[in-house]
């Protein structure tokens, strides 16, 4: 780790010997394996081993970038000036620097819970076992267990050193590992899959059993699922998908969207965008989040932010170029999907801040309405600049508070700003999906929406 | 690229625990792209990039892994990540990669100009001639981006069945998007040719020339009127109309989609499924042809495959795996979009053969009727064939003529119903560069086709009927 930090610093120190006039240094090294298991045995089994630098040389405001794959020293010097190279030729844009140096530091990785050496120790033949017991898990949940359409483990593990020439010099290394189910239940001519995933830090913190009784348990329910007569009614969102909604909200805060005029949020500052309920927080420095990490993909100081505080509309997702163009101050939201990419604003550990009901309290409290188990479509089905949804769903109709029969062609189709006028409930049960980044989201209650079905 | 003994040596580690096939991929390659959007260098970006891929297969199932370390330790260990999904034992495996003849590298045609010649200046230069000779058509053209890129591509694969061989792919292309408008009305122009072969692009395509031939198309379209609706004779320019072929019907003449029966060609060979007039091919040989290779990224030798002969089906596209499954012999059509992808069956340069007659004898035979000049974007149902595309350049034909731009016009029909309805065929082929998104893999090829003419098609437009 010491060494990925002393590399990056050091070619940070070459670049500037070489004539940049500011350089920044980007070093990856990340690994990991996917397993999918089918019928008692392995049908895929894919394993990655990757690690390059990126360089930005940023010379007036002229901006240049290259990347190379591999640590080799030679190969990284003739990166650099490639990068020195590029930048020459670009276009200058004041926007364009590197960030100040913070005056207080950076926290320190090791109280993040980021890294867990166990992922790395445990063999691969552990691993492939692992997604096997899941598979027979979720097949003996109940015998009208049919199959298992896929069951499924994976992890990743990484290394990231930054360094640039304005001082700035930090590293850290991190983990995830996740696994799925989707077993596939029967009776008579009908048939109905349900799904399930865990995410953790390391092998022995995903609960299999848990994942494999909630699979199995929500394609038992749905058996038999029918449509319904179109209404208007209060929708739960089971926290299991939930966050699936939140990614098109992650999109419209980005302030790379709003400049571009790509934001249903261009322009709200200041206003109410929602309920009170809602609360929108990114929060890079939680606790062993899948995006914590003590700063971002260009060297800002992570925080916790309210992006949304009680349904007002606080601030948008910046990175070092954008809060420039804007006047606003750096939030930490620099990302990159590995060292071939320049930094974009992105979300860290994006989520809806929780309530204090727990999820039966929610559920009494609807009493009548619809509980969604599962979205068919949310990107296709989502504008992220006019904020029109319209999403296939599948779920349990509710009848005093609780599940009384199963839907499906049902679909939930409104405009997102009214649905989160809408919010009315939120359960204290927040959870992280591992897509797209880390969105997390507790069960929610949407009142009034117009759910379209068969009659 | 690798050394035999070490190539040998990882195989063996591959195949140590079982497994039918291994195969080692290795690829280099460096690449500069170059984006021009208002004027001004919002991309500048150059990459270079090792890595290899190690595949084992054994029954159904496939293992891969990839590191971007070439060093042997690291090269070992993937070769037994990738056996680690095999649970079994085989003992010692013979594998022998002397007997193979190398090819490759040494018979492409080495490009004129090859990239790392062409100063950055230049470069520069190219997009910027682009993009003036777009602005200049006329205050109505608001938007204009161009990108420009190119790269060099060595791969060496080495297989448990003895291959061994190379190949070495430099590419060129050039993207000019126009937008033009008037008023609320919003059109856009596109050009985007692009060469296996380096910047000796530029002799047989202008980059003036392209940014103002984007620009007008934008510009006739601010001009067009409501396009009518309803079922018409279809004239599709050559060039552009490839990728009506390639989306609607190429794609389920890959031998994965037929497996799946997620193709309305499954079980069809021998049949008569277009008509007579029509003969198709897939040909990754044509010299300087965007889509084009000297081996596929299995080491099979590129080859002409015949798709579709006087309308009679006669084969699938297929790799190795598919091949082996269907006793059949692989056509070269095994690619990957890097060493962190494993081979699937993709499409290289497919084309509808030319016919007799010239493009205008076709417009002078029809009495009433759309000419496409231009297609955009679509969507495909590849279980049905079912599509829509738009028609971005379209006109009206009347008593023989071309007549009045048209504007919104879509095409809606059946991939093997258009296929029986083609009723004539000109001698102009020619070729569109673009890239093909399949299973998450992004590919280069060509789609290619003479002006022809399709007896009925129905054409959804905006007009009021009247």
């Amino acid at each position: 780790m010491e060494e990925l930090r002393e590399m990056a610093c050091a070619w940070a120190e070459e670049a500037r010997r070489l004539g940049a006039r500011e350089a920044e240094i980007y070093v990856q090294d990340s690994g990991g394996i996917s397993i999918k298991v089918f019928g008692g045995e392995v049908e895929e089994l894919r394993s990655s081993a990757s690690r390059g630098v990126g360089v930005r040389v940023l010379d007036d405001g002229r901006l240049g970038y290259a990347y190379c794959s591999g640590l080799e020293p030679e190969e990284v010097r003739r990166t650099i000036r490639d990068a020195m190279d590029n930048a020459r030729y670009s276009t200058p844009d004041e926007h364009n620097r590197l960030p100040e140096v913070a005056a207080e530091g950076l926290v320190s990785p090791e109280g993040l819970g980021m890294y867990q050496p166990e992922t790395e120790e445990t063999p691969v033949e552990r691993k492939v076992e692992l997604a096997l017991r899941l598979e027979e898990l979720a097949r003996g949940q109940d015998p009208r267990i049919r199959a298992v359409e896929s069951a499924a483990y994976s992890d990743s593990v990484y290394r990231v050193a930054l360094a640039n020439t304005g001082g700035f010099c930090g590293s850290y290394r991190g983990c995830d590992c996740h696994c799925y189910v989707a077993p596939i239940a029967g009776e008579g001519e009908k048939s109905q899959s349900g799904f399930s995933f865990a995410v953790g830090k390391k092998p022995s913190d995903l609960d299999l059993e848990g994942c494999a009784r909630e699979a199995a348990g929500h394609a038992l329910m749905l058996l038999g699922a029918e449509s319904m007569p179109s209404r208007r009614t209060a929708v739960v969102l089971d926290n299991l998908i939930a966050a699936e909604f939140l990614g098109v909200l992650a999109g419209a805060l980005s302030a790379e969207a709003v400049l571009k005029g790509r934001s249903l949020l261009a322009g709200r500052l200041g206003e109410s965008i929602g309920s009170e309920e809602l609360t929108l927080v990114d929060d890079a420095l939680m606790p062993s989040g899948m995006a914590t990490a003590p700063f971002d993909d260009e060297g800002v100081p992570s925080r916790r932010l309210e992006t949304v505080k009680d349904g007002v509309l606080l601030g948008y997702l910046h990175t070092v170029y954008t809060a420039s163009r804007s006047g606003a101050v750096p939030t930490g939201n620099a990302r990159r999907g590995s060292y071939r990419e320049r930094p974009r604003v992105s979300p860290s550990n994006f989520y809806l801040e929780p309530g204090k009901r727990s999820r039966e309290e929610v559920l009494r409290e609807v009493g009548e309405g619809v509980l969604v188990l599962q979205l068919v479509g949310v990107h296709a089905g989502a504008n992220p600049i006019s904020g029109e949804i319209s999403v296939g769903a599948l779920g349990m109709l509710l009848k005093g508070g609780e599940p009384h029969r199963p839907l499906r062609e049902i679909t939930i189709a409104g405009n997102l700003l009214d649905l989160l006028k809408n919010l009315s409930m939120k359960g204290d049960d927040l959870r992280f999906l591992p897509l797209g980044g880390s969105l997390g989201c507790p069960t929610i209650v949407f009142d009034g929406v117009m759910v379209a079905g068969r009659s | 690229m690798l050394d035999l003994s070490l190539a040998e040596r990882i195989l063996r580690r591959a195949l140590r625990d079982g497994g039918d096939f291994a195969e080692v991929f290795v690829e280099s390659r460096e690449g500069y792209s170059l984006r021009l959007e208002e004027e001004k260098v919002e991309e500048n970006v150059t990459g270079r990039e090792t890595g290899a891929g190690v595949r084992v297969v054994y029954g159904e199932s496939a293992a891969y892994a990839f590191t971007n370390d070439l060093g042997e330790a690291s090269l070992l260990e993937t070769a037994a990540a990738a056996a680690a999904a095999v649970r079994g034992s085989s003992g010692d495996v013979v594998v022998d990669l002397t007997a193979d003849a190398p090819r490759g590298a040494g018979e492409s045609l080495p490009p004129e100009r090859p990239p790392e010649e062409v100063p950055r200046q230049e470069k520069l230069e190219l997009a910027r001639r682009a993009d003036r000779a777009a602005r200049e058509q006329g205050q109505e053209v608001v938007q204009v981006i161009v990108a420009l890129g190119d790269s060099r591509q060595r791969v060496l694969i080495a297989a448990s069945d003895g291959r061994f061989r190379e190949d070495e792919r430099v590419r060129v292309r050039l993207l000019v998007q126009v937008v033009a408008a008037r008023g609320g009305e919003i059109q856009t122009g596109y050009e985007a040719p692009g060469i296996l072969g380096g910047y000796e692009l530029f002799e047989r395509f202008d980059p003036a020339e392209l940014g103002a031939a984007a620009a007008r198309q934008a510009l006739i379209m601010l001009d067009a009127r409501p396009a009518p609706s309803g079922p018409f004779p279809v004239i599709i320019a050559n060039g552009t109309g490839g990728v009506l072929f390639h989306e609607a019907c190429g794609h389920g003449l890959e031998a994965d989609a037929v497996f799946k029966d997620a193709s309305v060609f499954a079980g069809r060979l021998g049949e008569k499924v277009a008509s007579e007039l029509v003969f198709a091919y897939d040909d990754p040989t044509l010299p300087g042809i965007w889509g084009s290779y000297l081996l596929d990224d299995e080491g099979t030798p590129a080859a002409r495959t015949p798709l579709i002969e006087a309308g009679v089906l006669r084969s699938f596209i297929n790799d190795l795996k598919r091949a082996r499954r269907d006793g059949t012999m692989p056509t070269g059509n095994g690619r990957r979009q890097s060493y962190r992808h494993l081979p699937i069956p993709r499409m290289s340069n497919t084309f509808i053969a030319p016919g007799d007659l010239s493009p205008e004898e076709i417009i002078a035979d029809t009495r009433r009727g759309i000419y496409a000049k231009k297609l955009g974007g679509g969507e495909v149902n590849p279980v049905t064939g079912d599509f829509i595309f738009a028609v971005t350049e379209g006109y009206l034909v009347e008593g023989g003529r071309i007549g009045d731009p048209i504007r919104g016009a879509t095409l809606i029909g059946n991939g093997p119903r258009v296929l029986e309805g083609i009723d004539a065929i000109a001698n102009d082929l020619d070729f569109d560069a673009g890239m093909c998104g399949k299973d998450g893999q992004s590919v280069p090829v060509s789609t290619g086709q003479p002006t022809l003419r399709v007896g009925e098609l129905v054409v959804g437009g905006t007009a009021e009927v009247g």
